[in-house]
């Protein structure tokens, strides 16, 4: 008796339309991944990575095919429960950072928190103790466009960890970065998997990123093609 | 569900904090909202104002009769022997008497004259004979300087309204009307009724200063009581030589102002509607631009987790909020254009009839709500646009 698999994703279909044309992405798309694992999914330009993430995102939905995740079928679920789901139990990193400009760090890590009940204050010791674990104590009130791309960053990442989801979904997360900054990216999000057991799943197309997984998928042709596992 | 307030207010307070951007939305709703409002309070005000004027000039206790089949004064006109007759009359006929016991009447007449002022060129205005009982005979009418015209002496006292208009009428001045040269000893006012755009003379004075000699075109008398308007309307029904009407003050300047109040209206209205179509256009027009501007945002936050109610919300609520502002600033600039300004037009006995644009309690609401009603049309197409917006706009776009 094998342990059903955290995120699992069983033929699932999915292709896209441009006007008369339909461009398939996924025929039968399968993968398992268990909890607490952080992947790294390659594969060339418009392969369907972030068609991927975004399905596991619940952002977008399979044609067909099942899409569960810590036992949840987004599949099944409508727009607003995948909403509701997103905001419990998932953070999402863009290769953009994607932070509000209009707010400061502070104000854009608490964004998450704002979806669930929780007391102000406590709101703000928590928006403290992640930005003090992704290396910016002390920097909430400073403005987006003020910081580097490598501490916007961070204040995504703190953004995508403040309620403490178990699963992170990254897309392309260095992919803007130079490598000094990338690589204290990748480092924080090892320590995420390590010490705090996130399971990550990371698009990217930097193999010095994905060396920082403990297992790599590629994707081509639909198809997951190749698989490494590190040590 | 409960309603997501958290989420919509920083929604809301993310965009509002984004100034620059927003100034020019905002500016442009406030703007289109506010010159809605006041081209609508322009009209409406002067709909009331006029309306105001003739009615609160009008007394439920004082009746007027009319002779020789209309219901104006203009043409109308009532025999001296019919006059002595009412005056005759015993028993009850509806109508107050004085202490000697005769009905407490006053004969009127009255005469458009020229009079021309500095600034605006040559002007018509009423000139009123009455009886020395005429100013008794009104609601609300009080001298503010010198005293009534005495019977027999060419004086005339100046309603406030064009006492205002006319340095010429000032207490103690002599004016020329026809062929008379006259003493102007008095103003009195009728909290801006219509009376105030009269002069008052002597009934006689007046008669033959405009060889109008036996002439009467209406008596006022103060009403004994509610019903004495029918009780004096059976009696006048007596009087078979001359078939008279009795209306009731109030309901003589009703019927005059309707008419043009409902013209001013009838113009007014299609014309602010029009425009708050236009603005409602704007409305849509801009909160789109800046519902687009704010995609990624939008779809970050959406991504996040955040409800499309709180997206729908928040756009919604700047329009409305915006809308609102713009009623504001409409309301506060027509207060302040606007209220008291005074305006005349022609009115009975071809005498220009002055009035005070009035904004009251009725004319505010109306305006406030076609405002409000720009913005939360507007707004609802864009807050729809902004729950539907893929979220993939997130995940995608460089942010
Ligand atoms: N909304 C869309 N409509 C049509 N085609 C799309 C859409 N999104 C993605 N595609 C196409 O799907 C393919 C996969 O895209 P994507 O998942 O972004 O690939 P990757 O992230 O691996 O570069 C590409 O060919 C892309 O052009
Ligand atoms: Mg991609």
């Amino acid at each position: 008796m094998t342990e059903r698999p955290y995120i699992a994703l069983k033929g699932v279909r999915k292709g896209y339309r441009l006007g008369e044309q339909a461009i398939p992405i996924f025929a039968d798309l399968n993968l398992d991944i268990p909890r607490g694992d952080f992947v790294a999914i390659m594969g060339p330009s418009g392969s369907g990575k972030s068609t991927l993430l975004n399905m596991l995102a619940g952002v977008e939905s399979a044609d067909a095919g099942e899409v569960s995740i810590g036992g949840a079928r987004l599949d099944l679920m409508g727009e607003a429960a995948r909403s509701a789901w997103r905001a419990g139990n998932m953070g999402i990193v863009f290769q953009f950072y994607n932070l509000l400009p209009m707010l400061n760090a502070a104000e854009n890590v608490e964004l998450p928190l704002l979806l669930r009940p929780i007391p102000a204050r406590e709101r703000r010791a928590r928006v403290e103790r992640v930005l003090d674990l992704v290396g910016l104590a002390g920097r909430g009130k400073q403005y987006p466009g003020l910081m580097s791309g490598g501490q916007q960053q961070r204040v995504g990442i703190a953004r995508a960890i403040a309620t403490d989801p178990d699963l992170l979904l990254c897309d392309e997360p260095t992919g803007d970065l130079d490598r000094a900054s990338a690589d204290d990216v990748l480092d924080m999000l090892r320590l995420l998997n390590r010490e705090l057991g996130k399971t990550i799943v990371m698009v990217t197309h930097d193999p010095r990123a994905a060396s920082h997984a403990q297992r790599t998928l590629h994707l081509d042709k639909g198809h997951f093609i190749e698989e490494r596992r590190a040590a | 569900m409960l309603f997501p307030f958290r989420q919509t207010r920083v929604m809301i307070r993310a965009n509002l904090l984004s100034l620059p951007r927003w100034m020019a939305i905002a500016t442009s709703m406030v703007f289109s909202v506010a010159l809605v409002v006041l081209v609508l309070a322009g009209f409406l005000s002067m709909a009331a104002g006029f309306e105001r004027a003739l009615t609160s000039a009008g007394s439920r206790s004082v009746a007027v009769i009319l002779g020789g089949g209309t219901n104006q004064e203009t043409g109308s006109d009532i025999p001296a022997a019919v006059i002595r007759t009412i005056e005759a009359m015993r028993g009850d006929i509806g109508v107050a008497r004085d202490a000697a016991g005769n009905p407490a009447l006053s004969r009127e007449i009255v005469v458009p004259v020229e009079l021309s002022n500095d600034q605006a060129g040559a002007k018509m205005l009423a000139l009123r004979g009455m009886d020395p009982t005429g100013p008794a005979l009104r609601d609300g009418v009080a001298l503010t300087a010198g005293r009534f015209a005495r019977p027999g002496a060419r004086e005339i006292v100046v309603g406030d309204s064009i006492a205002r208009a006319f340095a010429a009428l000032a207490v103690g001045r002599e004016v020329r009307l026809g062929a008379v040269t006259f003493t102007v000893v008095g103003h009195f006012s009728s909290g801006g009724s219509a009376f105030e755009s009269e002069l008052w003379a002597d009934l006689d004075v007046v008669r033959s200063a405009f060889d109008r000699q036996g002439e009467v075109q209406s008596v006022r008398v103060r009403l004994d009581g509610a019903g004495g308007i029918d009780r004096l309307r059976s009696a006048l029904g007596g009087l078979t030589a001359t078939p008279l009407v009795a209306v009731v003050e109030a309901d003589l300047y009703a019927a005059q102002s309707a008419g043009t109040a409902t013209l001013i209206r009838l113009f007014g209205w299609p014309i602010a509607l029009l425009m708050a179509l236009g603005a409602t256009a704007g409305a849509i027009n801009t909160m789109m631009s800046s519902v687009s501007d704010r995609t990624v945002e939008i779809a970050t936050v959406r991504a996040l987790g955040f409800s499309r109610l709180s997206a729908f919300v928040a756009t919604w609520v700047e329009a409305a909020v915006l809308s609102a502002i713009g009623v504001a600033i409409g309301l506060a600039a027509s207060w302040l254009i606007f209220n008291g300004w005074q305006a005349s037009t022609v009115g009975a006995n071809n005498a220009s009839l002055s009035f005070r644009l009035t904004l009251d309690g009725g004319v505010l609401l109306t305006t406030a709500l076609l405002g409000l009603a720009i913005g939360v049309v507007g707004g609802a197409l864009p807050a729809v646009a902004a729950t539907r917006l893929p979220l993939t706009a997130a995940l995608r776009a460089r942010g």
